[in-house]
């Protein structure tokens, strides 16, 4: 630490730049992260406040919720417990007095069902009659009010919104809750609809051959939620990409600045300094550059994270975060591996000529 | 007491036809208290016997000993532990770490050896005898380039060897530097009992030798 600290202060324009490389591919891997976790969590977050295991969705709806049709002689197959729901998911357009259109998903459940029943809401109260709905609480940025009455899609139908819910979001849209009849409407659907699909907390529900169902994992369900995977896919290899960016850019600096150094390596080793304290020197310097940065990184992103709009779909997750930092500093021990064979393979005869 | 004890020393490099004696049959040995000069001209062979010397090349042929410690037989660490313990070395270039400050190349070495090294008074003498005292704060690149030399004396006197290797010591000086670099290294062997081994084309350090070999083409006699 002693050789890597007193360099770093007398370079410091040399140190401050790789430094502030890796402050920036540090900010940019941590705001990645968070616009991946936000995504995510915005294509997500209703069903995950639903803490289901299993979802049950027609045989031919490629797994997507809005695509299938559950008919009601299918739902009468299927033994509906405590633990399981049915849900109607109809993308909608919210329109409201004097307020901006908003687009959401409106998903109806049976009022009686543990869906329903689990909601914690926020502000207000819970549908108690058809026309009533419960909101995301995004719809509050937008101007929506509980007492408002709003439309939905092109339909004269007066809703009353009722209350609000947090982290209600499905396919990165404000969830609107209310009862599956007014889905159906939404939905145009036939005498013979049901529901969208069945969920369920427990185990996975046992199906005839020819339901016309198919039963989904939770997870599988989520990786087939359209755009989920490549969304993430997209994030995750810039991701990658940028930690394999620092690594080069740890090994690269490492090696040439090792390099510059070799002949006062050399002259240390003849007078008997061990090589592991030159292994240290250059690990210690590999580390002080990546936590520096992270550290300049992670107060950057502290101050985008309370300074960014709410309409921008980022979460901070500290755990998540954490374990990129250390990624990254996992990457700056990797990129001391040829500096380390460099400075293990200095020759003190090199530097005694004449 | 031999320090320092070289026997039928041959050095090659390269193979067949391109193979270069650089030393010849070389017997050399200095005894505690005495300072030696191995005067050459360059390309005489001087650095190569100054490295065998001190343990950091292995010879082809022949045998080296540091305190009747055969070198041939110890692995490298301990050939590392012994230059640490028992070896300091003034080298002609690169000798300070450009990035440490004067009082910093002396703690690097304490870090690296941390029993042994000169008192505080003793450290005091040394740096006011080379007149050094005064550049603690700076960085080796605010030195000329005497200043810079009498440092790398001071930080391989600071460790305080049994055996110190000199090479080209008197490079960057000017003459009356010379008188004294010539009179600390003397003092060394003589009132604090070092082997001081100087490898030099500076005739002006001959007046301080105890024993003097010339080295050519390879080949060290006593003169």
């Amino acid at each position: 630490m002693f050789l890597a600290w007193k360099e770093m202060r007398y370079e410091k324009l040399r140190y401050t730049l790789i430094i502030a490389m890796i402050v920036l591919i540090s900010y940019l891997i941590f705001i990645l992260t968070s616009l991946a976790q936000g995504l995510a969590r915005q294509n997500t977050d209703a069903i995950k406040s639903w803490d289901i295991q299993n979802v049950i969705l027609n045989d031919n709806a490629n797994t997507s919720m809005t695509q299938s049709i559950i008919t009601k002689s299918q739902l009468n197959k299927v033994q509906i417990g405590k633990k399981t729901a049915i849900v109607t998911q109809v993308p909608v357009v919210v329109r409201g007095d004097g307020n901006s259109k908003v687009s959401a998903q409106f998903v109806g459940v049976n009022s009686k069902q543990f869906i329903m029943k689990n909601l914690k809401v926020t502000e207000g109260k819970k549908p108690i009659k058809a026309n009533e709905v419960l909101a995301d609480s995004s719809l509050k940025q937008a101007g929506y009010q509980i007492g408002d009455e709003i439309k939905l899609n092109s339909g004269q139908t007066n809703y009353l919104i009722s209350g609000f819910v947090n982290n209600e979001k499905l396919n990165i849209a404000p969830v609107i809750y209310g009862a599956n009849s007014v889905a159906k409407v939404l939905k145009n659907a036939g005498p013979t609809f049901a529901a969208s699909a069945i969920v369920s907390q427990g185990s996975k529900i046992i199906l005839s051959k020819d339901s016309g169902l198919k039963n989904y994992s939770v997870g599988e369900f989520i990786k087939k939620l359209p755009g989920y995977s490549a969304q993430l896919t997209t994030f995750i290899f810039m991701i990658g990409f940028l930690m394999i960016i620092s690594l080069v850019v740890v090994a690269v600096f490492l090696y040439i600045l090792t390099m510059q150094k070799l002949e006062n390596y050399a002259v240390l080793r003849a007078q008997g300094v061990p090589v592991g304290v030159l292994v240290r020197a250059t690990i210690s310097q590999s580390l002080l550059i990546v936590i520096s940065g992270l550290i300049v990184g992670t107060a950057l992103t502290g101050l985008t994270a309370s300074f960014i709009p709410s309409e921008v779909p980022m979460y901070f997750s500290i755990p998540l975060l954490s374990i990129v930092a250390i990624g990254l500093v996992v990457v700056a021990l990797l990129g001391v591996i040829i500096p380390i064979r460099v400075v293990t393979r200095v020759d003190p005869v090199t530097v005694i000529g004449g | 007491m031999e320090t320092v004890s070289l026997r039928e020393i041959n050095k090659y490099f390269g193979e067949k036809k391109n193979r270069i004696h650089v030393l010849t049959n070389v017997n050399f040995k200095a005894q505690k208290g005495e300072l030696c000069l191995v005067l050459g001209p360059s390309g005489s062979g001087k650095s190569t016997f100054l490295t065998i010397a001190g343990g950091i090349q292995t010879p082809s042929s022949g045998e080296v000993l540091i305190d009747n410690v055969k070198l041939n037989s110890l692995r490298e660490k301990q050939k590392e532990q012994l230059r640490l313990e028992k070896i300091g070395f003034v080298l002609q270039n690169y000798s300070l770490v450009p990035y440490l400050r004067v009082e910093e190349q002396f703690e690097l070495a304490k870090r690296v050896k941390k029993e042994g090294n000169l008192n505080k008074a003793d450290f005091t003498a040394v740096i006011k005898q080379l007149g050094i005292a005064d550049l603690l704060t700076q960085y080796p690149r605010e030195l000329s380039g005497g200043q810079r030399q009498r440092v790398a004396i001071a930080r391989a006197l600071y460790s305080n060897p049994d055996i110190i290797f000199a090479d080209e010591p008197t490079a960057a000086l000017d003459s009356q530097r010379v008188v004294e670099v010539g009179k600390l290294f003397k003092d060394l062997a003589h009132n604090h009992n070092k082997s001081v081994i100087i490898v030099t084309h500076d005739l002006r350090l001959k007046e301080y030798a105890d024993r003097i070999y010339e080295i050519m083409d390879g080949n060290l006699k006593q003169v």
